[in-house]
Formats: structure tokens, C-alpha cells, sequence
């Protein structure tokens, strides 16, 4: 005879995660590193900002590039002379906070005060995801059509800054640059919205304040 | 796809349970997924079922209970859930307060995947 038992597990995959992001969250408060999970569609020029970020800031930067299977982004990062860990997910659509966990020990924490996330470009998974990074940048370009903001809501929401790039392309593409604005700051009223160009330097010095306003923070 | 790695992290955990209670079949699991999270209930049984071959949780019913929205609003303090509708369009409820309009709402419910409960057959000890 078998006998029939029901078994209470009560485990959250999603909290699992968060516990291992507190973790990564913890190393980067101890080695005094402010972190930023940098999200954003594919082509919506999440490498092009790093570079650009790299080159203006006068801070010691080091970059996690997440990409699926290609060393692309850490090539590009590489040519900026600054520590990158390269972090292929296989098939996977996002970072998880294990994966950065894994990475860590590659970056030199030490000699670093920011490391930029760059995640796998897409505005939807990683939103269940959490790094464990201070700051999370959620950047769109205009290129993707105005109404990509409303479309993908769970990522705005869980952001703390977020950037419309490619904003001297609006015109050209038929995109209203300001309908993005303001269809984010309904998503999530209190988070800053950025309108910029990495192509003619606009907005990337407002952006650069923001990043030192939280890490002040 | 991260449908893939959920159901794995899933599988596992209930295969773990399962063998620390002595289980020598599984025949129910039941989880919890949240609306908000971007996880599809369908594509997630189909990866289960592929990672699940071979092994004693094989043949058990999945039972996935779908967590509706709860939102506490931060103008008028209202708490409870909020309007989903069929399309994709449901996840632009969590910026709205359903009785004030208000944008400024907190998520406090359905962005959960849990692994609730397994019911499994074991060997009888006085057999």
C-alpha cells in the first residue's frame, strides 16, 4: 500500500531571485560601487549611451554587457579601455541576479565606483527581474514608434529613470517624442524622464546629473 | 523564453520536496503565477512537460492558479483588486486606480510564481 501526503512548499521562484539580488546588492554597497541596470529594446542604444557615458564621466567605470550569444556590446565596451565582463545567456531573454552574482568576481569592484548592467535587449522579461542594482535605467528611442512606452508598462514601473533616445530622429520617423514623456510619467509618475540624442550630445549631460543625484543618494 | 528557466527553477524544486518526504510519485503540483509577471501559464506547462519526462513528478496534474491585481493607491488609500481585461492592455491597470484614477498605486499582489503544494504517494511504513 501507498499512502497520500499533500506537502506545503510555498516557494517563490520570483523572491528566490530577489534574495540572490539583496546579495549582489550587499557586495556593491561594501565596495562602495553604484550599480545601474541599464534595459532597453534591441537597437534602442543601450552600448552607443555606455560608450558615451564612458568617455563623459569622470567617474572609474566598469561594464557587465548581457547579451545573448554574441561578444558585440563587449567588444565596443572594450574599445573604451574599461574593465567589461561579457555575460552570454544562452537562450535567455534577460539578466538574472544569479547570473550576476557569477559575474562579480570578474569585475574589479575595488578599483571601480559605478558598473553599469547592460541587459539583454528586451522590455519585457527582465521586469520580473531584479540585479540588485541601485538604479534602474530603462532607455526606448523614438525609432521604435511612440506608443512602445504604453505598450510595455511592467518595465516603466519598476524603473527609477528612464531615457528617450534618438529623439533627432523623431520627425524623420513620424514619432511624438513628448506622447513617450508623458505616457511614462503615467506609468510611473515620479521617475525622471529624459529626452536625448547620443547622436548630437542632447540630454546626455542631464542624464550624467541624474546618475550623480543617485549616487548621492 | 523565460518560461524555460521559471519551469526548471519549479521542477526542481518540487522533485527536491518530493525526495526529502520520501515521495515515490507525484501525483498533483499547484502553483501561483501573478498576472503582472511575464510568464504565459500555457508556455510554462509545456516546458514542465518536456523537463518533467523520465522522472516521478511525470504523470501529476498542474494546477496553475492565476493571482489577480491588487493595487493600494496612494491619493485615496484605496486597496483591492483592479479591472484586467483579456488583452494585453490588462497590465496598463497598474498605473490606474480603479475608484480615483490616480497613477500613483502600489503593486501588492500578482507579480508572485510560487510553488504552492505537491501531493505525492509514498511508500506505507507498516507495509
Amino acid at each position: 500500500m501507498h499512502n497520500v501526503a499533500s506537502i506545503e512548499i510555498e516557494q517563490d521562484i520570483i523572491q528566490a531571485n530577489d534574495k540572490l539580488a539583496y546579495g549582489n546588492r550587499t557586495k556593491f554597497d561594501e565596495k562602495g560601487v553604484f550599480a545601474v541596470d541599464l534595459v532597453g529594446a534591441v537597437g534602442s542604444g543601450k552600448t552607443s549611451l555606455l560608450e558615451t557615458l564612458i568617455d563623459e564621466m569622470d567617474d572609474d567605470i566598469a561594464v557587465i554587457a548581457g547579451d545573448i550569444l554574441s561578444k558585440f556590446d563587449a567588444k565596443r565596451i572594450e574599445n573604451k579601455n574599461v574593465p567589461v565582463k561579457g555575460l552570454n545567456t544562452g537562450k535567455e531573454c534577460h539578466l538574472d541576479a544569479h547570473l550576476i552574482g557569477h559575474a562579480l568576481p570578474d569585475v574589479p569592484l575595488d578599483d571601480i565606483s559605478i558598473l553599469f548592467i547592460e541587459n539583454v535587449g528586451n522590455l519585457i522579461c527582465p521586469a520580473d527581474f531584479n540585479l540588485g542594482a541601485h538604479v534602474r535605467t530603462v532607455i526606448i528611442s523614438v525609432t521604435e514608434g511612440d506608443d512602445t512606452a504604453e505598450k510595455h508598462p511592467m518595465i516603466f514601473k519598476g524603473a527609477d529613470m528612464a531615457i528617450v533616445n534618438k529623439v533627432d530622429l523623431a520627425d524623420a520617423v513620424g514619432a511624438d517624442a513628448d506622447k513617450m514623456v508623458q505616457d511614462i510619467k503615467t506609468i510611473n509618475p515620479d521617475i525622471p524622464v529624459v529626452k536625448c540624442s547620443l547622436k548630437t550630445g542632447e540630454g546626455v549631460q542631464e542624464i550624467i546629473d541624474l546618475y550623480k543625484k543617485f549616487q548621492n543618494q | 523564453m523565460h518560461e524555460l528557466s521559471m519551469a526548471n527553477s519549479m521542477v526542481e524544486a518540487i522533485l527536491d520536496t518530493a525526495k526529502k518526504n520520501g515521495a515515490i510519485k507525484i501525483n498533483e503540483a499547484v502553483f501561483e503565477v501573478g498576472e503582472l509577471t511575464m510568464l504565459n501559464p500555457e508556455q510554462l506547462k509545456f516546458m514542465m512537460d518536456i523537463l518533467r519526462e523520465g522522472t516521478i513528478f511525470e504523470d501529476a496534474e498542474i494546477v496553475i492558479n492565476m493571482i489577480p491585481v491588487e493595487v493600494e493607491c496612494e491619493s485615496c488609500g484605496f486597496t483591492g483588486e483592479t479591472k484586467t481585461d483579456e488583452n494585453m492592455d490588462h497590465l496598463m491597470t497598474v498605473a490606474t486606480c480603479p475608484e480615483c484614477g490616480n497613477t500613483r498605486v502600489h503593486i501588492l499582489q500578482g507579480q508572485e510564481c510560487t510553488v504552492k503544494t505537491i501531493k505525492i504517494e509514498r511508500e506505507d511504513e507498516n507495509a
